[in-house]
């Protein structure tokens, strides 16, 4: 039984600058959401335990074709991509009809696990939108998975409890940030990563047309952070102050 | 001309620099303190593959060249000089031998070295020496099939660990400079406690002392008299090995210097956006980062085919990188040390580390004098 990762292609968040509120994308290295290298965790750990190959799938522009080696590198075994530069800004429907014909294509698929929301945008519906186009169970809010012969065993931490659930495979489960932590690839697993079997298809290529754009996005502005600038001259000065503010005292 | 990294060497890079900032980073105050580097680390740095990236894949090695590997010192370096110095050292022993010694003596010292089980070293340095191989004292004379060897090896990183070291002494008969691979662990051997420095306590320098230090003669690296080649080359890895650490130092000097300009504030102003003065030691430290950088990057890439094919190319890139990216390090880190002005001085701030351990580097793996003698000799050769 093979295990399908779903990861989407971002801008390296880190070395993202804003400037006048606006990100600044030139030289911004791509890289996969960090959700997203959590779920990849998840699956190579599972492997490691049960067999089977972990493939990742994902859609984006061509040069995910290169992104892909983080992938391979930090334990995936093949891909299969969809990359395309007219595929760099897809929205949620459209990535998710894109996935769900990639996925399609590995027979022996227990598993797909997704990241509760990606990288860069963070709609968080992929996933769901992917069972429902394959008709599959879907479990969210995930932070551990067992698998127990056909079945998974499924934590789900939630805000006030944390509920275990079972289901059936194949199912879809999407995963938060706190189920792992992921590996560091070896330098070695680097080099091995460009060399590992991928398939790579264009939009042309489908065999459906990708769904139609239904979003566009107007703006995207980082929030505004308005310091106060205070100064204080002792502690007593500094503790009325957060009183006045209301990070100290009062109701 | 092509100044992007692919795609491996970038995913080198973030190797290296998740390793240094999820554990070296936590490590460093204490690696100092204690004068010690955790040999966990060294475990941990070797299934990564980071302790042997240039070495090939059949000894243990992740076979990823030159410039793979002063990618990632350079991120290691940006943290804790001490473990980058270890390192450098026994990067500089693994390709020494793997450059020149047999199939025997590499699958002796290799795969151990690679898997981080042993930490190699290099000894040339003695009290009398450490430029000069005309005055080394150090000697190996036969005996049947075995060299006993008698002599003091000064300054000696990573002596203390366990594994092989390539060390160069006088063969007594023919009076040339001759290689031995010898086990730390061998009869006859011994160091002295670490000596204390004024910073990089955590990367251990001792004395070696060899008292008629018995080693079969068929560790001889090479033949009798080829001791120069290997310390030439020797070298010449530990000098790209050194300037990859020196440019993370710079790295780092630079980062504490723009937080502090940014940060510090006059009168309502951060002083790097108020003074003029402060921002033309910002300009002079990006300038000088970026140009110690380049020469850096093209010496290791060159080195991958040099090392072997053009060991006099090679040592004068070498020679070149290092004393330029080690007095880089060492201005930029001064820059950054008077753009905090007094509070540099103060324990709680990075840069007071940062400035004892950049006065180091110039004196490390020969002075700056010599490197403009290999770097003029090679050129002059030309002009015979
Ligand atoms: C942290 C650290 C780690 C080290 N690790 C090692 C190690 O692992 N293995 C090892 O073998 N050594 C090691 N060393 C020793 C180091 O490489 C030597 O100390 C260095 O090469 C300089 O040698 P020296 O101190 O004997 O100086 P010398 O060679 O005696 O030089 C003294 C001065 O004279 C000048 N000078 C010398 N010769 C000439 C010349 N021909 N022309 C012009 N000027 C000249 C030099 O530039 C310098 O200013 C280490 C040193 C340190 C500090």
């Amino acid at each position: 039984m093979d295990i399908v990762v779903a990861m989407k292609q971002v801008p390296d968040l880190q070395q993202l600058r804003i400037r006048n509120r606006e990100p600044v994308m030139a030289d911004v290295p791509l890289t996969f959401g960090k959700i997203d290298k959590n779920a990849l965790e998840a699956a190579v750990l599972l492997k490691e335990e049960h067999g089977g190959e972990v493939v990742v799938v994902a859609a984006g522009s061509e040069e995910l074709e290169d992104t892909i080696k983080e992938a391979m590198a930090a334990g995936g075994d093949r891909s299969i991509m969809l990359a395309d530069d007219k595929a760099g800004d897809l929205d949620s429907a459209e990535s998710a009809e894109i996935l769900a014909q990639l996925i399609k294509q590995v027979d022996d698929c227990g598993l797909i696990i997704f990241g509760e929301g990606s990288g860069d945008n963070y709609s968080g519906q992929v996933g769901s939108r992917v069972a429902e186009k394959l008709d599959l169970p879907q479990v969210g809010s995930v932070t551990q998975i067992i698998i127990d012969g056909e079945k998974l065993r499924l934590t789900r931490s939630l805000e006030d409890s944390v509920e275990i659930v079972e289901v059936m495979m194949p199912a879809v489960v999407i995963v938060t940030a706190d189920l792992n932590e992921p590996r560091i690839p070896s330098v070695s697993q680097v080099l091995k990563a460009g060399r590992k079997p991928k398939e790579i298809i264009s939009l042309d290529e489908l065999e459906q047309p990708a769904a139609e754009k239904t979003l566009t996005t107007l703006s995207n502005l980082a929030p505004e952070v308005n310091r106060k600038r205070i100064t204080i001259k002792s502690v007593e000065e500094l503790v009325e102050i957060l009183k006045t503010e209301g990070f100290v005292g009062g109701n | 001309m092509n100044f992007d990294l692919t795609k491996e060497q970038s995913m080198i890079q973030q190797t290296a620099r998740e390793f240094a900032e999820k554990s070296v980073a936590p490590l460093v105050e204490q690696i100092e303190a204690s004068h010690q580097i955790p040999l966990e680390l060294f475990k941990e740095a070797a299934d990564l593959g980071l302790l042997a990236i240039p070495l090939p894949e059949e000894y243990g090695g992740s076979d990823a060249g030159y410039d793979g590997y002063v990618l990632a010192l350079e991120q290691i370096g940006r943290f804790s000089a001490s473990l980058s110095m270890a390192i450098m050292a026994h990067v500089l022993g693994l390709s020494m031998i793997n450059t020149f010694a047999n199939d025997e003596q590499k699958q002796m010292s290799l795969p151990p070295g690679c898997r981080g089980e042993h930490i190699t070293s290099f000894a040339f340095t003695e009290p009398g020496t450490g430029s000069d191989p005309k005055q080394l004292t150090s000697t190996a004379r036969r005996e049947g099939d075995y060299y006993i060897l008698n002599g003091t090896k000064r300054f000696i990183t990573n002596a203390a660990y366990p594994g092989y070291m390539g060390v160069v002494f006088k063969e007594a008969e023919s009076g040339k400079l001759t290689t031995f691979l010898i086990d730390k662990k061998a009869e006859g051997y011994s160091t002295s406690e670490p000596l204390e420095k004024i910073a990089m306590n955590g990367g251990q320098l001792l004395d070696l002392y060899f008292n008629d230090c018995k080693v079969p003669a068929a560790n001889m690296i090479g033949q009798v008299g080829e001791g120069f080649y290997h310390l030439q080359a020797g070298i010449g890895y530990g000098k790209l090995g050194i300037s990859a650490f020196c440019l993370g130092l710079a790295q780092a000097g630079f980062d504490a210097g723009m937080e502090y300009a940014t940060q510090k504030m006059h009168r309502g102003t951060p002083i790097g956006v108020k003074f003029q003065a402060i921002q033309l030691m910002i300009a002079e430290m990006y300038e000088k980062l970026e140009a110690a950088r380049l020469v850096l990057y093209k010496a290791a890439t060159n080195a991958n085919k040099n090392s072997r094919n053009n060991p006099a190319v090679f040592a004068r890139d070498c020679a070149a990188a290092k004393d330029i990216v080690s007095h880089t390090a060492r201005e930029i880190v001064g820059i950054c040390m008077d753009i905090h002005s007094s509070y540099g001085l103060m324990k709680d701030y990075k840069v007071e580390r940062l400035y004892r351990e950049a006065v180091m580097m110039p004196q490390i793996e020969s002075p700056s004098h010599i490197q403009k003698i290999i770097v003029a000799n090679s050129i002059l050769a030309d002009y015979k």
